[in-house]
């Protein structure tokens, strides 16, 4: 071999060895491709393994929940009974959300309740939420649109597997109006490790179009058709959930409901505030749930409102709350449990009055002053699918003492 | 009503500018930076576990659903090992720094939680439930781990985490 033959050898020996340094042995590229392999998958998964909304691709969301009920009696808009036995398909929900960007979320929950709606039908279809959240930097969450109000515990955690008894209790009915929703704009976040706060303005309620007077203040709720928005009102709300199985709360919404008079030209210049507040908590060790809300509503200028809403209606019950509250206390236990399966007995002590006080000169309907009983058991046989069995026993009206079987789920 | 608005922005305007707040959504550690910190800066390199085919219906009876992975990294010394896992809540991924020592949990850590609400997991008062918990014979935790109000799905999600760690290691120990 010549000398340049020589070194040309040597050339090629030294870039050979760099050459075989520097690239990746077989193990390393495996190993590499396997990695990216997994992140890849891990990703696809991100999108298909769920709790309770499934992604549909793209950032979309589905999820849902309904409940179908047997009632022995009834309870009419009068509040008497109707003792012909029903089944219902009282809500399927649908959840659809997305994601626009890890910061940028859009939330909705379409209900149909009574399985048909039409004209001639008692079924509606209602839009209960629509909002985008918005994270604002590490400062605090915004949301803007139709959201739900944070008062109480079931108004924000309503789906059936979530909640004892196959109704909603008559507190978070009657007196904090859930499903409860406002539009408007609002803010939340962690005040401190645990403590949560909620604050907003939002559009309020009409007392002019209150038309059942046994329901408290909850049918001059809006749900942003058409809302007359002359008097918007404010909410705040602070939770603790620090620790686990406690939760400790309260909130409060307050705001004109004279909306200037749209709805009832004798309400022109009144105020007629109304102001909503409780008090709730929470707290599971081990097998046992404790669960307790308080909830007190006034009224301004009632007796205005009264009168504004029989002159125009001619109906003298039409009368509208001074003061209205409500409170109960609820005891569950998990008697059994295996695998996804689990059942808990539970009883719910309930007191309330939708007609504490009114105006002078007007009669209460005295059937509006209750006291309910509940006695009654959840059965899973999933986390999200349960199957419900109570009896309500009612101290005021008897008539309306039932025993009730519901089927809940959520997805 | 021009003035009533106006002061509900301003209100709402102060509370925004206020608010020194923390949120929900965060990445409280990386997953590097947990591992790292598991094995005291010097982290060994992640082994592979293969999740066999026997191994599946396992994984499904713990997750309630098939997973979508056929293999797990970990980094493991001795009788610890490490692992970053990933389950939903209600609609994200919740990813969970996993440390689990001679078959029992040693320490459970939100590394990234993505829901806009139930991120009190992370306290160390929830995720402390799970240290020293093991598994029992039907792959459920030793022990009843109370849920965070308002989250119940995030605590679910996470008792599934831990008993699949849990599952892993002990699997990875008996590929050896």
């Amino acid at each position: 071999m010549s000398r340049f033959g020589a070194v040309l050898s040597g050339v090629a020996a030294v870039l050979w060895t760099l050459a075989a340094q520097a690239a990746p042995s077989t193990d390393d590229r495996i190993n590499a491709l396997s990695n990216e392999i997994d992140q890849l998958r891990a990703e696809v998964a991100r999108q298909g393994n769920s709790g309770s909304g499934s992604a549909t691709g793209s950032g979309t969301t589905l999820g849902g929940y309904g409940e179908i009920n047997y009632n022995s009696r009834t309870i009419a808009d009068d509040a008497t009974a109707d003792s012909t036995p029903k089944i219902d398909l009282r809500r399927f929900v649908i959840f659809l959300g997305h994601k626009y960007s890890e910061d940028l979320h859009f939330y909705s929950e379409l209900e149909v309740e009574h399985a048909v709606a039409s004209s001639e039908d008692k079924g509606e279809v209602e839009l209960e939420q629509a909002f985008i959240d918005y994270r604002l930097g590490d400062s605090a969450n915004l949301k803007t649109g139709l959201f739900l109000i944070p008062l109480g515990i079931l108004n924000e955690t309503h789906e059936p597997p979530t909640y004892y008894g196959v109704e909603r209790n008559f507190v978070e009915t009657l007196i904090i109006p859930s499903t409860w929703r406002e539009g408007g704009i609002g803010i939340y976040g962690e005040a401190a490790q645990g403590l949560r706060y909620d604050l907003g303005v939002t559009t309020g309620f009409d007392a002019g179009k209150i038309d059942n007077p046994n329901a408290g203040i909850a049918s001059a709720h809006q749900e942003l058709q058409f809302a007359n928005a002359s008097d918007l009102s404010v909410y705040g709300a602070l939770n603790y959930l620090g620790l686990p199985g406690l939760r400790l709360g309260g909130g409060v919404f307050t705001g004109n409901t004279g909306q200037d008079g749209a709805s009832n030209p004798l309400l022109r210049g009144v105020s007629a505030r109304l102001t909503l507040w409780d008090l709730h908590g929470q707290y599971r060790a081990g097998n046992l749930e404790l669960q307790a809300v308080y909830a007190r509503g006034t009224l301004g200028d009632a007796d205005k409102v009264a009168a504004a809403l029989i002159a125009a209606s001619g109906d003298p019950t039409l009368i509208a709350p001074k003061m209205f509250y409500g409170w109960y206390g609820q005891i569950a236990y998990h008697v059994w449990k295996k695998n996804d399966a689990d059942v808990a007995p539970f009883i719910r002590y309930e007191r309330y009055n939708t007609q504490e006080k009114i105006a002078e000169g007007y009669t209460a309907n005295p059937l509006d002053d209750e006291t309910v009983t509940t006695v009654g058991a959840n059965v899973n046989i999933h986390p999200q699918v349960v199957f419900k069995v109570d009896y309500q026993r009612f101290k005021t009206d008897s008539d309306k003492n039932r025993y009730d079987l519901g089927l809940g789920y959520m997805f | 009503m021009k003035s009533k608005a106006r002061k509900h922005a301003l209100v709402l305007a102060a509370l925004l500018v206020a608010s020194g707040a923390t949120l929900a959504r965060g990445v409280y550690q990386q997953p590097e930076a947990f591992i790292s910190d598991a094995f005291a800066g010097k982290p060994p390199v992640a082994t592979v576990l293969w999740l066999t085919g026997a191994m599946q219906p396992e994984i499904v009876r713990i997750l309630r659903h098939p997973y979508a992975l056929q293999r797990v990294r970990f980094w493991h010394s001795g009788a610890r090992s490490a692992w970053v896992l990933e389950e939903v809540g209600k609609e994200e991924p919740i990813t969970t720094g996993i440390i689990v020592n001679q078959g029992r949990i040693e320490t459970v850590k939100i590394l990234i939680y993505r829901e806009s609400r139930g991120d009190e997991v992370r306290y160390p008062a929830f995720t402390g439930q799970f240290k020293g918990a093991a598994l029992t014979a039907n792959q459920e935790l030793d022990r009843t781990i109370d849920g965070i109000s308002g989250a119940t799905l995030s605590s679910h999600a996470l008792t599934r985490l831990a008993r699949l760690a849990l599952y892993f290691d002990a699997r990875s120990r008996e590929a050896k």
